[in-house]
């Protein structure tokens, strides 16, 4: 599977003996001694040395720095495709480059977090965790509280050289000033898909989603908002009845002026249309499911029509998970996007390996190939890439559930600001669900 | 014997009625673990893949991270029930200031949600220096193992009595001779249940591996847990049915190992007969 | 002679030692995360004790309807799982049952983690689950239809479907042993005066169970009580049981949110003392009626 680690790598045999002698240094009563001995081991394989004051503004110094570390890269591991990515494509090539070992370590944004505030409790000045798949209110919040190391952004070559700095998805996360404590590594946005087979016409607008509701009563729903695919897709349609410009204000609110009433405010008509929506839905909108991982479940048995996301289900049918009749689609009023970050732990202990490792994922053959194999959109900015490889990304052949990346990127509404999100949800906990 | 034949039909069919009904829950798994697409309404799959195993299977590691949890848990288990049998036999066989206390603590660990101590622990740890390493893992696996473990051994320890014991000695039986040849055969049906009890709680532990391991140790569960909330069901599935393959697996060894040392484990839950 | 005294008094210290020193590991990592709750948070410059956390913890507005759904289902799920869980123990030493099938019919279950249980069942009683597909492949399509929802059923049948699938064989775990001890002690004395295998069972073999039946039941129940992962999957949106709250909480990335997350656990925790001095005097009560 995918995390791959040093520390892992002990032997069958070896461990035998450490289970026997944790056995008898207890039963000797002697706990410490245990606990030590064990521990001395597993430190041994963790990681290499640490380089101290690596001149970070000189790359070939930080490459230098780099060599034979391995870097861990925490982030969601739920997606198989992104994992095979990481470790087929992006570790041999960081292995063979720059002597780096890449250790993808899979967990809970949520985990990952309350591990890395627990180590900055614990005041541990050399943590496990180098960098970090990254966003919106978790950047916010650990940036605040002095997590996160940085500004790094200036040291990569193929930020300074391929990334618009001014440009509003890069400078700001869910309307967080970004002040170079993370490097975006690709944009995603939201989509709905349907099985052509079933539904010929997909709904594209909040009155053919009302209608189509209506048709097929008890065969829509969506993930309880407070999941992140429920929160974006409540978004869209709060978007669709309002507005791109009204929805807009909400992307720039700080936290002392994001009130429940001023949020109310803004998209209340939005909250109507929901709780119009409801008597059609599944379980006549007094329940919803708790997450997304469920409305998948839900809709690839067949008991939902619709089902929605980041990104494009296409690995999905590829991998024969979805049929082939799979197509997705856009509201015409446009869907909530947003991009991915990478972050660098404040105590991450190789921090010259992480950087070469991010300024690799943002490279144009990688950001090509990740467009090309998990069909994330690029980060780059068009007008800094040469001729070559702006026709390479041109020629990228879509699959039939892919939206072409303009489609998309010409429908974009931006996310609201990290602290609206949970007035959002607790509203409509209180305005929608059941009324 | 024969006049006793008809009690058994109802708990025989009863016992088969749940048979059935552990067995259809497990079946639906090892069916998706090999399934790809089972639209409605097809009564069994309609495309089957292999990736599920591939991904559990897959890559440098994926053996290694297997024998590592293997490790951890069998630590555990060890631990823990040699920590609870020393425990249990002070219960059972003194009387002291503090014993109640002492019962009474060793029940609050399965009383107090994991995510409270979780939290608290993974600071502590850190602070010692025993997060991040094996060791540290199974000491904190072995705290939530160890109420049931004291459990099962208090039991069985107070269910044997000490009379075997007190006449193997006054017929000059030295301590470690009494050890293996009395004390040991009289406990080993509960040890077998607490070292197979504290493997699973071990093996399935997952919150608790994250924040003491820290993603350093990786662990089976750990590997498993994302695809369990992620809705890959092909590869939740298979991930849960090589878990319950290994388990059982290790359960046998375990069960072997004892008997060849001469453990008869008697009237056990793997012994009824 | 005062050698061997000082000896026999100082054993169950010594016995006991390697235990006292994890519940003293436990002990702390609780206090270090209750005191939380009280936001005292010294990493963020926070070490003045409030109650603001506890206050704002308990005027939730779906605080006591989450109370009411976690006790509901706690006390079905622990009450039903006992009942079968006895039977299931009762029919196991009945019957005699082979060793694989006490592998299969207890040990999977127990081994099986939660999570892919309700996994599976979702896969079972979803609306286009395998149930309702059986059914309407057999004609029953209105039956097929009107299948009462799995996921999100305020009556929560889902979640008690998988507490009790991996309970109840965890029941019988705890009981079977000290069951086939008493049938073999008792129960052949008894048959052969005469009672019948009803009689024998009411009368000897369940008030001998009992301690290990209660155990049992306020394991179960502290479990169903405070386990959030089958009630966050299967649950309502509304209400939704307190461990979920919790955790929900707990996982806002506002580290303020923790101490929140905490007080909601501290009311956990202490619910769940209630029922740790309940358990502990049914032990007291267990052993001084053995004794007598």
């Amino acid at each position: 599977m995918s995390n791959r680690s040093n520390a892992a790598a002990m032997t069958r045999r070896g461990f035998v003996s450490l289970a026997a002698a944790a056995g008898a240094a207890v039963a000797a009563g002697s706990l410490t001694a245990c606990t030590s001995g064990v521990g001395g081991e597993a430190e041994g394989g963790a990681g290499g040395p640490v380089a101290a004051d690596v001149d970070y503004a000189n790359w070939d110094a930080v490459l230098e720095a780099a060599k034979g570390q391995t870097v861990t890269w925490y982030g969601w591991g739920g997606s198989e495709p992104r994992n095979s990515w990481i470790e087929d494509v992006l570790a041999p090539t960081l292995k063979d480059k720059y002597d780096i070992t890449l250790d993808l370590v899979g967990m809970d944004i949520n985990d990952i977090l309350t591990q890395l505030s627990g180590e900055m409790q614990a005041q541990v000045e050399q943590g496990t965790i180098d960098f970090i798949w990254i966003n919106g209110e978790n950047f916010y919040t650990c940036k605040e509280n002095g997590y996160l190391w940085g500004p790094f952004c200036e040291y990569l070559p193929n930020f300074n050289a391929y990334i618009d700095p001014e440009d509003a998805e890069v400078a700001y996360d869910f309307g967080s000033p970004v002040e170079g404590f993370e490097t975006p590594y690709g944009k995603t946005q939201m989509q709905m898909w349907v099985d052509s087979a079933k539904v010929p016409n997909p709904p594209t607008t909040l009155e053919a989603l009302l209608a189509f509701c209506k048709e097929n009563p008890g065969k829509v729903t969506y993930p309880e908002p407070g999941d992140f695919t429920g929160t974006a897709f409540v978004c869209c349609l709060i978007a669709g009845v309002i507005g791109k410009e009204e929805f807009e204000k909400l992307s720039m609110m700080s936290k002392a002026e994001a009130t429940p009433e001023a949020v109310k405010a803004i998209i209340d008509p939005g909250l109507a249309y929901l709780r119009e929506l409801n008597p059609h839905l599944w379980q006549q909108g007094k329940t919803f499911p708790a997450d997304s991982t469920l409305v998948s479940t839900m809709y690839a048995d067949g008991e939902l029509l619709m089902n929605m996301g980041y990104g494009s289900p296409q690995a999905l049918v590829a991998d024969g998970s979805l049929p082939e009749t799979t197509r997705s689609f856009i509201f015409e009023t446009g869907t909530v996007g947003n991009s991915n970050f990478m972050a660098i732990a404040a105590n991450a202990p190789h921090k010259a390996a992480a950087l070469v490792a991010i300024n690799e994922v943002i490279s144009p053959a990688m950001q090509l190939d990740q467009y090309q194999v998990l069909g994330n959109m690029s980060v780059l900015d068009v007008e800094k890439l040469s001729a070559d490889e702006r026709a390479a990304f041109d020629s990228v052949e879509l699959g039939a559930a892919d939206l072409p990346m303009t489609e998309l990127l010409t429908h974009r509404i931006a996310e609201p600001a990290g602290p609206v999100v949970p007035v959002i949800e607790q509203l409509w906990l209180d305005e929608v669900v059941g009324k | 014997m024969s006049r006793r034949k008809p009690a058994r039909v109802l708990p025989r069919a009863f016992l088969a009625l749940h048979l059935l009904l552990v067995a259809v829950p497990i079946l639906v798994m090892v069916m998706w673990s090999f399934t790809a697409s089972w639209p409605w309404p097809s009564l069994i799959p309609e495309a089957f893949s292999l990736k599920g195993y591939a991904e559990v299977f897959g890559g440098a590691n994926g053996a290694a991270v297997l024998a590592q949890s293997v490790g951890i848990a069998l630590a555990t288990a060890v631990l823990t029930t040699t920590v609870a049998a020393l425990g249990s036999r002070a219960l059972a066989r003194y009387h002291f200031r503090g014993k109640e206390l002492f019962r009474f603590a060793t029940v609050l660990p399965f009383l107090i949600p994991t995510t409270v101590f979780a939290m608290g622990v993974q600071v502590v740890f850190l602070k010692m220096g025993f997060a991040r390493t094996v060791g540290g893992v199974i000491l904190a696996h072995s705290i939530v193992a160890l109420p049931y473990a004291v459990t099962i051994m208090a039991d069985v320890t107070a269910a044997a009595g000490g009379r075997l014991e007190e006449a193997a000695r006054s017929l000059g039986a030295r301590p470690l001779q009494n050890l293996v040849h009395v004390i040991l055969p009289q406990l080993a049906p509960g040890i077998l249940s607490s070292i197979s009890m504290s493997y699973i709680l071990s093996f399935s532990q997952y919150f608790l591996t994250l924040l003491i391991g820290g993603g350093m140790v990786k662990t089976f569960a750990l590997e498993m847990f994302p695809y369990l909330t992620g809705g890959d069901r092909t590869i939740a599935s298979a991930y849960g049915v090589v878990f319950l393959v290994v388990t059982f697996a290790v359960f046998l060894l375990v069960e072997w190992a004892l008997k060849k040392f001469g453990f008869r484990a008697g009237q056990d839950l793997f012994n009824l007969q | 002679m005062i050698n061997r005294k000082l000896k026999r008094a100082l054993a169950p210290y010594v016995l006991i030692a390697p235990a006292c020193v994890l519940l003293l590991v436990f002990l702390y990592g609780v206090a270090n995360g209750i005191v939380q709750g009280f936001g005292i948070m010294p990493f963020l410059g926070m070490t003045t004790p409030t109650f603001d956390y506890y206050a704002q913890a308990l005027s939730h507005p779906e605080l006591i309807a989450s109370i009411k759904y976690s006790l509901y289902l706690a006390a079905v799920s622990s009450a039903l799982a006992v009942v079968g869980g006895v039977v299931l123990s009762a029919a196991l030493t009945q019957a005699k049952a082979s060793r694989l099938f006490q592998l299969l019919g207890v040990q999977v279950p127990i081994s099986t983690a939660h999570m892919l249980v309700a996994i599976a069942a979702v896969c079972l009683f979803a609306g286009s689950g395998l149930v309702p597909r059986i059914l309407a492949a057999l004609g029953l399509t209105t039956l097929a239809e009107s299948f009462p929802t799995v996921v999100g059923a305020a009556s929560g049948w889902g979640i008690i479907f998988v507490y009790l699938w991996k309970e109840i064989p965890f029941v019988a775990f705890c009981t079977v042993t000290i069951m086939a001890n008493i049938s073999e002690k008792f129960g052949e004395a008894a048959a052969g005066l005469g009672a019948s295998p009803a009689r024998t069972f009411f009368g000897i073999t369940l008030p001998l169970c009992k301690g290990a039946i209660v155990k049992a039941f306020l394991i179960v129940f502290a479990f169903a009580f405070g386990s959030y992962e089958i009630p966050f999957l299967l649950g309502p949106t509304l209400p939704k049981a307190l461990p979920v709250l919790a955790y929900i909480e707990f996982q806002d990335p506002d580290l303020m949110n923790r101490c929140y997350a905490m007080a909601l656990n501290g009311i956990m925790a202490l619910i769940c003392t209630v029922l740790a001095a309940a358990y502990f005097a049914v032990l007291q009560r267990e052993r001084k009626g053995g004794r007598s």
